[in-house]
């Protein structure tokens, strides 16, 4: 019973944040709104025993890709108001498109029957090891079964990372920077200078 | 299937990787004046690469010897044709990138290793024979795609391109993605063979909205219609090797890919997506050669031709036979060929500042100050519409012959019929360039590397190419025959 | 125990939801990345529901995957997004004008 009410309250939850995170007139509001989407989301996945991707997605999408989306929309000066010109002239099109296809996708998948959906039968080579731990058995499979896989989603990682460097990193020549090693290469004599002012008078360095 | 013999069939990808982080750290040690000898060094890999792939299409491999990493991964002869395609054309946009972009002073050291990591993500592409690596690949190769649009960076239409690119990319992966997540579901398994298993007889609902959202995604990466709209503006917007690259590789790899998918995986449910290739195909053709009409931009002249060719290489899908699939290989290896000399000639178009010309109008005249230019886009022009003595001809031949051979008829003669249409804008460029008043723009000197591209690409589709026809002919059928057995 | 069906439903909507953020937001392109965001959400819902309903973790690795390339997909796009705002003091997409057909 606790569980239905879990369910009912984290998916009507994520379906309004959701909505809001489409419709909200200021875009801090809808970075705000998806990452109580992501929460919600994180809350479905726990109820069917997957904690440690409930966990990784509370971590990396709230941890770093919604403040990254915060980071950005107060970096640029945007005139919000001018973005939102062409919205009340999609928007009937936008919900009625939207109606139907949820109506097409709830109807195809044959959810509408309320009974169980027919999914298919594992090949049983991926199975969980039901003894373990979701994490563990995770890593277990990661690390030996996906290795591949795994490191090749490293290589993407490096790619983005590259990607954004490339991008964005510019020289700035109107910023003084410092440099350690000339720091370090100074010596008293060139640092410090004598000089016998004559009284009254300041000294020309 | 032990861990050491999967390593051995990943070994090009094993390569492209350390080769692209190696060359990354000279690139952050030497900076950017080293790019050109990082671009050298990057073909040179790619030329090994292709070596080490070329004995699997040769001896046709194919079954359970070329299957590594528990059925995630297949380096048979089918990827193997895909990959030498890919390299070649990873190749040319390495080699046209140096005198483009030193010109704007953006020559940078990061552009061969992104094209690297670009290119193994397409290898991954062709190889997938699981959903994940399939996603892994086509991500890899997405992101890269993403930076290098928006590689001129301070240049505007550059960035645009880039964020369109970007946008109506993601949008499709994440098409792609909940197609991928609905197959899995509904069939139980991400590996194409236990899919395949899993739909031998009805498909069930669910499986066939997956497999619906799986090909409007990759219809996307194609840029058939109705997912071409991106096209015309990202080739246009891209710096002209960028484009190059976009019309070449990713292109072959996303076919692949598609083939993959709707042979291999769906390949028991033919009749689920068949009319939807049809639909597509027909599309890209008609819209392909009508959204010709009327450009002014060269490099949008041939963004739109790529959507009329990607419509031709759909008829050979829509076939679902071992030939359609020959057909659409050989097809694909002439079209990289073309589209290479193309964009070569583009590349080479430049004023007199040596600042690249686009325009159509401005190539006016060409045949009198640039004689051998404008002989060699001539040929690519005639090519690309398939009048007979060239070798595009033979791509579209045997395309329809393969149609007509799986009892598609009606899709042939419409095919047939718009080639016509199309053939009209290629032969308006011929016209601009051989008898309209010399407009005097494009008098720029060209790269002896340019230059070199261009010649070999003109001759592979010269009518001496119908040379190769044999030899090519039998490589592609034994990289269908692979994907068949797969199948 | 809840069944498959209503987490299928929930990604639907919530797949959809990504979709029509884009169509109404065409000229703003931070809601538009959000609704991105939103579209792999979903995926990874029915992924995770997928792995559980079939007891087969093929479906939470697809998902971490797929929350890895998120990640740098954001990444990529935001890059875009300021070198964009940096050539043109301004971020929406319908002044997308420079190229038109």
């Amino acid at each position: 019973m606790i569980q239905v009410l879990a369910f009912y309250l984290f998916a009507t939850l994520v379906i309004a944040s959701a909505v809001f995170v489409i419709m909200s007139r200021n875009p801090v509001h809808s970075v705000l709104w998806l990452i109580v989407a992501f929460f919600n989301a994180a809350g479905l996945m726990v109820l069917v025993g997957a904690e440690f991707i409930a966990m990784l997605l509370v971590i990396v999408y709230v941890g770093a890709v919604a403040v990254l989306f915060l980071f950005v929309v107060m970096m640029l000066d945007i005139d919000f108001a001018e973005l939102r010109a062409g919205f009340i002239r999609n928007f009937p099109l936008g919900i009625a498109i939207a109606l139907v296809l949820v109506a097409e996708l709830v109807l195809g998948i044959g959810a509408e029957r309320a009974g169980a959906l027919k999914l298919g039968t594992p090949d049983g080579t991926a199975a969980p090891l039901m003894d373990r731990s979701n994490i563990e058995a995770i890593g277990a499979l990661l690390y030996s079964r996906y290795l591949f896989l795994f490191e090749s989603a490293g290589i993407i990682l490096l790619v983005a990372m590259i990607g954004a460097i490339v991008l964005t990193h510019r020289e700035r020549s109107d910023t003084r920077r410092q440099n350690i090693s000339k720091q370090v290469k100074r010596r008293p004599d060139e640092a410090t200078i004598n000089v016998k002012p004559e009284v009254g008078k300041g000294v020309q360095l | 299937m032990d861990f050491a013999a999967s390593l051995s069939l990943v070994a090009p990808e094993i390569l492209l990787s350390t080769a692209g982080l190696v060359l990354l750290l000279v690139a952050a040690w030497a900076g950017d004046g080293a790019s050109r000898a990082i671009s050298i060094a990057s073909v040179a890999v790619l030329a090994a690469c292709a070596f080490m792939v070329a004995p699997a299409l040769c001896s046709g491999a194919m079954g359970p010897d070329t299957v590594a990493f528990s059925g995630q991964f297949r380096a048979d002869a089918f990827a193997s044709f895909a990959k030498l395609l890919i390299y070649a054309a990873g190749g040319a946009a390495l080699i046209v990138a140096p005198a483009f972009f030193e010109r704007v002073h953006a020559m940078r050291a990061e552009y061969p290793v992104l094209i690297l990591f670009a290119v193994l993500g397409m290898g991954l592409m062709v190889s997938a024979s699981d959903l994940l690596t399939l996603y892994i690949g086509l991500e890899l190769n997405s992101l890269a795609a993403y930076v290098l649009a928006a590689f001129l960076r301070d240049d505007e239409r550059s960035a645009e391109a880039g964020l369109k690119y970007f946008v109506l990319g993601a949008l499709a992966s994440g098409i792609l993605l909940f197609g991928m997540s609905l197959t899995y579901g509904f069939t139980g398994t991400t590996s194409f063979e236990g899919i395949r298993a899993a739909l031998s007889g009805t498909i069930s609902m669910g499986a066939l909205f997956g497999a619906i959202f799986m090909l409007a995604g990759l219809s996307f990466k194609i840029a058939a219609v109705p997912f071409h709209m991106w096209t015309p503006d990202v080739y246009e917007g891209a710096p002209t090797p960028v484009t190059t690259f976009f019309a070449t590789a990713p292109k072959v790899a996303a076919v692949a890919l598609s083939m993959r998918v709707t042979l291999d995986a769906f390949g028991g449910q033919v009749a689920a997506w068949q009319q939807i290739v049809i639909f597509a195909a027909l599309a890209s053709v008609i819209v392909g050669a009508l959204g010709a009409i009327g450009q002014t931009n060269i490099k949008r002249l041939l963004a739109y031709s790529s959507i009329n060719n990607v419509g031709f290489i759909l008829i050979g899908l829509a076939a679902a036979t071992p030939q359609g699939a020959s057909a659409m290989l050989v097809y694909l290896a002439i079209y990289i060929a073309m589209s290479v000399g193309g964009f070569v000639a583009v590349l080479m178009l430049k004023d007199a500042d040596g600042a690249p010309v686009e325009g159509i109008a401005e190539i006016a005249g060409l045949s009198r100050h640039r004689k051998v230019l404008a002989a060699c886009l001539a040929m690519v022009m005639f090519s690309l519409a398939g009048i007979p003595p060239l070798f595009g001809f033979w791509g579209k031949f045997v395309v329809f012959q393969a149609a007509v051979q799986a009892g598609l008829v009606p899709l042939a003669a419409i095919g047939i019929a718009a080639s016509v249409i199309g053939a009209f804008y290629y032969l308006k460029v011929v016209k601009v360039m051989y008898f309209d008043e010399p407009a005097n723009v494009a008098v720029g000197k060209s790269d002896w590397a340019h230059q070199a591209l261009l010649a070999i690409a003109a001759l592979f589709i010269s009518p001496l190419g119908y040379l190769l026809t044999r030899w090519l002919g039998a490589l592609a059928d034994k990289a269908a025959a692979a994907l068949f057995l797969a199948a | 125990m809840i069944g498959i069906e209503h987490y299928v439903v929930v990604s639907s909507i919530l797949f959809v939801l990504g979709v029509l953020g884009i169509f109404l937001n065409r000229k703003n392109v931070i809601v538009i990345l959000m609704a991105i965001e939103l579209i792999l959400l979903a995926v990874n819902i029915n992924l995770v529901a997928f792995s559980a309903f079939l007891n087969d973790l093929t479906g939470q690795i697809f998902a971490m995957f797929v929350l890895t390339v998120a990640a740098g997909e954001a990444a990529i796009g935001l890059a875009i997004l300021v070198i964009y705002f940096r050539d043109r003091g301004s971020i929406a997409v319908d002044d997308v004008n420079r190229m038109k057909g």
